[in-house]
């Protein structure tokens, strides 16, 4: 109980440093920070169906590409405010969570990664050739009526709020029978199911919770932008980097993909800063190396306190690699 | 009082049929042993009952009602756990989450909150003798303890029927002996038991009753005595040297 607490008082300052951060920070900063975080939010939420529930989903990227596109028709065509467009978003991506959920969520493993692939890549045609959502040539957003320094603000500010409810709401989840029902269906799914786990719902809900915080996310994106086409909305670089993040920082941890975002960022920003050309190379192999060094992601490497070539060692004949 | 009864069971796999026409009755508070050789469809009949897939025909009545073709979330509800032959932890839980999570979700887990849930499920781990080891992972307990942290998920459930798949397999004489204790343990609770052998042993020494399946279909059904001496299931499954053996 008292780890408990501890651990609570760190949470609580390190959010009121953050919180706190922007008023001692240029603009270019606070966009990088409200960036990273967009990122922590979509780690996280996939970390609920791919960390926890086990089931890798590659096409995450659609619920933020629906996200941004509920938000810019909700604003742009039916003149409704942004905290509806808001909530708006993050619902549509849920509910198309549970639609899409309930017919993909029957594959397992490589399957389920292909197939869910295929979802967000059909959904980015979808939007290419509808009229609402003006195909290729995208959709202008209203701008937010507030002086620039006070725009940076609000979205760094939205950004954070929505992270941490969705942090606040996995941990919650953890210490409920719903996330002892996810865990168990990455553990032995057949086995959940024999012992009185409705799978189907828990997979469904996991999957919707995802959809729920990733629309979030993509809605105050397509905000911020104030123009959102459907190429960068639904590519699947940023599925790629959902997942980098949350494996890199550790998956299945209420921390590690928050870990994840924030460390992958801020590497690829230093290495872009010095190797202009060749950075992706670099962090290939930075993303390579940690992999195979702490599969459990670096949470892992900072929560056990082990930092010996043994840990490493270890952990590569575990993981047989 | 029949608890748990099966009218004409059959399953076809393809062309296979695995268990044909198979009755049986499980009474109340009785243990009843289901053995054959292998490939007699002992697992099969068992997977239909838990609902792991449904009878191509006959019925499976718990209490009365007609539960065949539920899934195996509802069956373990209702109040049917079960063990599997090749034991499935969760590995990556430690042993008091294994067991928290059958007390969270089986018959009485809509009653519970999760912190109760918990609770019960120490309880059990004590019960079954494993106590000491609530906190170690699923995958580092050997061979013994993780037959008894599969006992252990099926009692946290709460269930009024345990079906038994081999959880005996793969154990020295010592532990056979620990096993079989533990058995007569759960049965006094109240818990009616339906279990899979190939250990003679362990059949004669805690089954009120056996039944034999053979080719899927049922050659015997009896006192262990008179079903161990009958010339079909001495042909069929224990072979000649099991009668010098006795005699």
């Amino acid at each position: 109980m008292r780890k408990d607490i501890r651990n609570f008082l760190i949470c609580g300052f390190i959010l009121v440093v953050v919180a706190i951060f922007p008023f001692f920070a240029n603009n270019f900063i606070i966009r990088f920070a409200t960036d990273i975080l967009m990122f922590a939010i979509m780690a996280s939420a996939w970390n609920i169906i791919g960390g926890y529930t086990g089931y890798a989903s590659f096409g995450n990227v659609v619920f933020f590409g629906i996200g941004a596109y509920i938000t810019a028709i909700l604003m742009e065509k039916a003149g409704l405010n942004f905290a509806v467009a808001f909530l708006g978003a993050g619902l549509g991506s849920a509910l198309f969570a549970i639609l899409i959920g309930l017919p993909v969520l029957r594959l397992r493993g490589h399957y389920f990664a292909i197939a869910t692939l295929g979802v967000a890549e059909a959904m980015k045609a979808l939007v290419q050739n509808l009229e609402i959502t003006e195909g290729n040539s995208g959709i202008y957003l209203p701008v937010l009526n507030l002086s620039v320094k006070a725009q940076y603000y609000f979205f760094f500010y939205m950004m954070l709020g929505t992270l941490v409810l969705t942090l606040l709401i996995t941990y919650l989840m953890l210490n409920a029978k719903f996330g002892y029902s996810l865990i168990a269906i990455r553990e032995d799914e057949d086995a959940a199911n024999s012992v009185g786990i409705n799978t189907t719902y828990a997979k469904t809900m996991a999957f919707a919770l995802s959809g729920l915080f990733t629309g979030f996310a993509g809605s105050i994106y397509a905000f911020q932008q104030a123009f959102i086409k459907p190429g960068p909305a639904f590519t699947v670089h940023t599925t790629v980097k959902m997942i980098v993040m949350a494996v890199f920082g550790g998956m299945g941890k209420l921390f590690g993909p928050l870990l994840g975002a924030f460390s992958i960022e801020i590497i690829s920003e230093i290495l872009s800063n010095y190797f202009l050309v060749a950075h992706t190379l670099f962090f290939g192999i930075v993303v390579i190396l940690a992999i195979v060094f702490t599969p459990k992601g670096i949470i892992d490497l900072i929560t056990q306190r082990k930092f010996g070539i043994a840990y490493f060692l270890q952990n590569i004949r575990e993981h047989r690699i | 009082m029949t608890i748990l009864e099966g009218k004409n069971i059959t399953k076809r796999f393809a062309g296979l049929t695995a268990v044909n026409k198979v009755n049986f009755k499980l009474e109340k508070g009785e243990i009843l042993g289901l053995i054959g050789p292998n490939g007699a469809g002992k697992t099969t009949l068992v997977n239909v009952i838990a609902g792991t897939y449904p009878p191509t025909e006959g019925e499976v009545y718990f209490e009365g009602n007609n539960i065949s073709g539920l899934k195996p979330y509802k069956i373990g509800r209702m109040g049917i756990a079960r063990t599997f032959q090749i034991v499935r932890p969760f590995p990556g839980m430690t042993v008091k989450e294994n067991a928290s999570v059958g007390a969270m979700f089986g018959a009485k887990g809509k009653d519970r909150t999760a912190k109760e849930a918990i609770k019960v499920a120490e309880e059990i781990l004590e019960f079954v003798g494993l106590g000491e080891q609530m906190n170690v992972k699923a995958d580092q307990l050997n061979v013994a303890s993780r037959k008894r942290l599969e006992v252990a998920k099926a009692l946290a459930m709460s269930p009024k029927v345990i079906l038994f798949d081999e959880v005996m397999a793969g154990l020295n004489y010592a532990e056979i002996d620990q096993a079989i204790e533990l058995i007569k343990k759960i049965r006094n609770t109240g818990i009616t038991i339906l279990i899979i052998e190939h250990v003679m042993r362990v059949i004669k020494r805690v089954c009120d009753r056996i039944f034999v399946l053979h080719h899927g279909e049922k050659i015997a059904d009896g006192a262990p005595e008179e079903v161990l001496n009958d010339e079909n299931v001495i042909k069929a499954y224990l072979g000649k040297r099991y009668k010098e053996l006795i005699t």
